[in-house]
């Protein structure tokens, strides 16, 4: 419980503590929930059970049942939630919103409901803490979002609660014939494998929209760009992760009748999307907007993953979940520093800059290698795992998808290059300050343990995977 | 019935009050006989006794909790107008009285078991409407206002009274429960029924404001003055709401395939004319009122559905609306724009925090986001409509993703700055600051308690 409830304490008092106060306060409730989440770690590691922290044991008329817990993956997402939120306050700490009232509650807020979505046990309570979420990131956009952010954010905002509502309706659908929206009691719902299209079908539009897979992917590079760096950082780090978590945690065990039908549509689709967004990237002259493409193509890789659907590629999907997030950080980071020093993003504004600033040139090819998958870095692994599963599925689609690695070297490498060698063309740059050092660090020595020794994560989900996928396997043989 | 009587007499001794020209002390009045009416119906919400019988109205469980949130909005709604009655003191009165009396027809309506009193409730509740939407007697749109709902109206109510008629000749009694018995017995099924039962439909959907019977709505809500707007956007949909269920439920229960497929249609029709109307409009009490017609095609789902809780379903729905709607037209009152224009509420959350922190919270809970209370009416009403009607609940939800587009152009404005412009604070009034709180209480409540 008390992984909620600090977060949402912090957003509380942020919006009475005096201004100067705010940013040590803020970096204080993001360690406090780190340290707890890693104590919830030590107590867990290593096993499957399931670890109950909030259940009153009743059910509403409604058929709400207030279910909280964890198991292996979510307790996975929660650690990699309250990893990533104090590397976005470091990064921020020396800005001017890091001292505004408005965006350290709505960070907390944002953290207690991705916490939520993440330990929600109840459908409902899923949907709420899901709904929740987009509050935060909009109003954050909103209020320090670049000049022209207003349209974009209503496309934003109407993509997204749209692609809820499809939930909603899946939900609602299931909930027709189930006792209760406890998590137990939707999965043991018996379905004919047209119903269960449907069903997987709105969820899938959800979680495709926020993820996003193509063709659903117009919203996000408009809103990344617009978004400031911190509201960037959470779309992509934290905000995606849940419709991939969801995806398995909620849709496949949810509608598992209908992943015969359903597993080729969003494989090819993320396939396009991998192929066609790294392809757009490449072209890019906005630096942002090449990291947006490339989360795109990214994560269309890891959505591929989980449809797939065997145990090695739902690991490496996580591992993968926890990969992008860092170097999603990490990138926009970068993206952030440029334009917060030089007033511009374009490409070709740039130049020389690893002349000026060494620390900043190196730590940006860190993490544009990790983006990359070079061998020890913790892509390396996630990425192969998941063509290897995707080449076993198809092996055409796992070379298509390869490509992804190429062109993902181009325009890594294509906008380092243009940014940080050649002539000079501005006069000064102010080298890292110690927060952003900080976070780089950390973030590279992330990258390259979790290279080294990705065991780690493979042992601490996998006992949880194999409970999923036993389930699942379950329910589609009854079916037959 | 005690309420009722209590708000009758509290009703006739502000008249009286009023010849004191204090409007403050009429205020007191009219809250304490409100609060007694409340505390009554609230204490015997689940054991109604009945001391003062009466066959024409029955108080139950039904009407007593419809009942309380009509009078809950009724005292919020004469609060918020005290504002405006004190400017004009030697009329303070008649407009505590009219909005009481009002209520009674209100009750009247929600406790009715036969149709004349029902007819009775109807014209307590219309009358004193129709002449406070045009008490802003120099004001052409109010005029307008008025004289447009009272031609409706009165067209509605002769509609009504010929149907009653129709189906007087059919099942021969005004008893609902009667009426019930009779249409268990296919004998009755003649078209006298069919066209009488059509015609009391017709009047409904009427009252209520669906299309293809709404274009009285955004006249009337945009030219009447904005406690009227209110009463009639919260109270008397609520009444009408109520009825409605009771009627179509309970008498004509027993012939829903008949009516059932013509209220489908029209509640798409409903929702469809609201939304896409709302979408274009730049005033703002007019896109609360088509944005209202979207809200009664959702409502109308309840009645079409045959689900057991269908009753607190439309009361939860009602009631986060109601306070929704109560929380716009305070903010309306606030900004104090002749025109009304959508433009002047530009920058208003910035201009006063806390209004403008219940403005986005209404606006969002009619949107339907959760945790809102708007989120959980409106998830009541699609899942008990799912089971019979899966693809009307579909086309709810689209609807659903069209007018978060309005409400969200009124959102992201109400907090956008402009920088050229200096901000003005805006002060607002203490009586509205107790009226907002409780509005966003009820929002924030309402969900948690539907949850429970």
């Amino acid at each position: 419980m008390e992984l909620l409830i600090i977060p949402l304490v912090f957003a509380l008092i942020a919006c009475f503590l005096p201004k100067q106060s705010l940013k040590y306060v803020s970096i204080a409730g993001a360690v406090t929930s780190l340290v707890v989440a890693l104590v919830h770690t030590l107590a867990y590691c290593g096993s499957s059970h399931y670890v109950s922290i909030f259940d009153p044991n009743h059910v509403t008329t409604f058929g709400l049942t207030f279910k909280m817990g964890y198991d292996g993956m979510s307790l996975f997402m929660v650690i990699l939630t309250n990893t990533i939120i104090p590397l976005i306050v470091l990064s921020n700490f020396k800005s001017e919103i890091a001292s505004n009232k408005k965006f350290v509650s709505m960070l907390f807020l944002m953290q207690f409901a991705l916490i939520g979505v993440f330990t929600s046990m109840d459908g409902m309570m899923f949907y709420i803490f899901w709904e929740i979420t987009l509050i935060p990131v909009f109003l954050i956009a909103l209020w320090f979002g670049a000049e022209e952010r207003k349209k974009i954010l209503t496309k934003f905002f109407i993509y997204t609660f749209v692609g809820s509502l499809a939930m909603l309706l899946s939900l609602i659908a299931l909930k027709s014939t189930a006792s209760s929206f406890s998590h137990a009691d939707l999965v043991a719902v018996q379905l004919t494998s047209q119903t269960a299209f449907w069903i997987m079908g709105g969820f899938f539009l959800a979680f495709a929209i926020k993820t996003p897979i193509f063709p659903f992917h117009t919203w996000q590079p408009d809103t990344y760009t617009v978004s400031p760096m911190v509201g960037t950082m959470l779309l992509s780090a934290l905000m995606l992760k849940m419709a991939l978590y969801g995806m398995v945690r909620w849709m496949i065990p949810l509608a598992p009748e209908a992943m015969e039908s359903m597993v080729p549509i969003v494989v090819i689709l993320s396939l396009i999307g991998i192929v066609y967004t790294a392809i757009l990237a490449i072209k890019q002259a906005d630096i942002k907007r090449i990291f947006a493409f490339a989360s795109i193509s990214h994560v269309g890789l890891i959505a591929a993953g989980i449809m797939v659907f065997t145990k090695d590629s739902v690991s490496a999907s996580f591992l993968q979940m926890f990969n992008h997030s860092l170097v999603a950080v990490g990138l926009f980071l970068c993206a952030g520093i440029l334009e917060q020093r030089l007033k511009t993003r374009n490409l070709y504004e740039l130049g020389g800059i690893a002349k000026l600033a060494p620390k900043f040139g190196f730590w940006f090819a860190v993490i544009g290698f990790a983006s990359v998958s070079v061998p020890f870095s913790s892509g390396f692994i996630g990425e192969f795992l998941l063509l290897k599963e995707l080449y076993q599925y198809e092996w055409i689609i796992g070379v298509l998808a390869g490509t992804t690695l190429v062109f993902g070297a181009v325009y890594t490498l294509r906008a380092y290059q243009l940014s940080m060698f050649g002539a000079p063309k501005h006069e000064s740059f102010i080298d890292l300050t110690w927060n952003e050092w900080i976070v780089f660090f950390v973030i590279g020595m992330l990258v390259l343990a979790i290279g080294l020794f990705p065991q780690v994560i493979f042992d601490f989900v996998g006992p949880s995977i194999d409970k999923l996928m036993e389930s699942v396997e379950l329910s589609k043989n009854i079916v037959e | 019935m005690e309420a009722l009587i209590i708000i009758f007499i509290t009703g006739l001794i502000s008249m009286f009050i009023a010849m004191t020209k204090k409007p403050f002390l009429v205020l007191i009045t009219a809250m304490i006989g409100l609060l007694t009416a409340i505390s009554s119906l609230v204490y015997q919400v689940n054991f109604p006794y009945e001391w003062l019988n009466y066959d024409g109205l029955k108080f139950d469980v039904f009407s007593n909790m419809y009942g309380i949130v009509a009078l809950v909005f009724g005292l919020l709604i004469i609060l918020v107008g005290y504002e405006t009655f004190k400017k004009e003191p030697e009329h303070t009165g008649e407009y505590i009285s009219l909005l009481l009396f009002s209520l009674c027809g209100v009750l009247c309506m929600l406790a009715f078991t036969d149709l004349f009193m029902f007819f009775l409730g109807l014209e307590i509740l219309s009358i004193p409407i129709y002449v406070m939407a045009g008490s802003r007697k120099k004001d052409l749109k109010s005029s307008e206002a008025s004289m447009k709902y009272f031609f409706t109206g009165a067209f509605a109510t002769g509609i009504l009274l010929f149907g009653i008629a129709w189906l007087y000749g059919a099942v021969g009694t005004f008893k609902i429960d009667e009426i019930a018995a009779a249409i268990q017995n296919p004998t009755t099924h003649s078209s006298l029924l069919y066209v009488g039962v059509m015609l009391i439909l017709a009047s409904f959907l009427f009252k209520v404001g669906a299309a293809p019977f709404h274009f009285w709505s955004p006249d009337v809500y945009g030219g009447s003055p904005n406690i009227v707007t209110a009463f009639m956007a919260a109270v008397v949909k609520l009444a009408a709401f109520g009825a409605f269920l009771k009627l179509f439920t309970v008498a004509f229960g027993g012939i829903h395939d008949f009516w059932a497929p013509a209220l489908v249609i029209l509640a798409i029709l409903t929702m469809f004319v609201g939304n896409l109307s709302a979408i274009r409009q730049t005033k703002f009490k007019r896109l609360i009122a088509y944005s209202s017609i979207t809200h009664v095609g959702y409502a109308l789902m309840t009645i079409i559905s045959s689900n057991m809780n269908n009753a607190f379903n439309l009361w939860t729905y009602l009631l986060a609306y109601g306070f929704s709607i109560i929380a716009l037209i305070v903010v309306s009152k606030i900004v104090d724009d002749e025109d009304d224009e959508l433009a002047s509420y530009k920058g208003f959350a910035r201009k006063n925090p806390f209004a403008g922190f219940v403005l986005i919270l209404a606006l969002l809970s009619l949107a339907g986001v959760p945790p809102l209370a708007g989120f959980f009416g409106k998830y009541l009403v699609f899942s008990s409509a799912f089971a019979d009607y899966p693809w009307l609940v579909i086309i709810a939800l689209v609807n659903s993703g069209i007018a978060i587009y309005y409400y969200l152009r009124m959102i992201s404005s109400s907090m956008s700055k402009d920088d050229n412009e200096e901000l003005e604070a805006y002060k607002i009034n203490p009586v509205y600051t107790v009226v907002l709180a409780i509005c966003a209480l009820g929002i924030l409540a309402g969900g948690v308690v539907a949850m429970l």
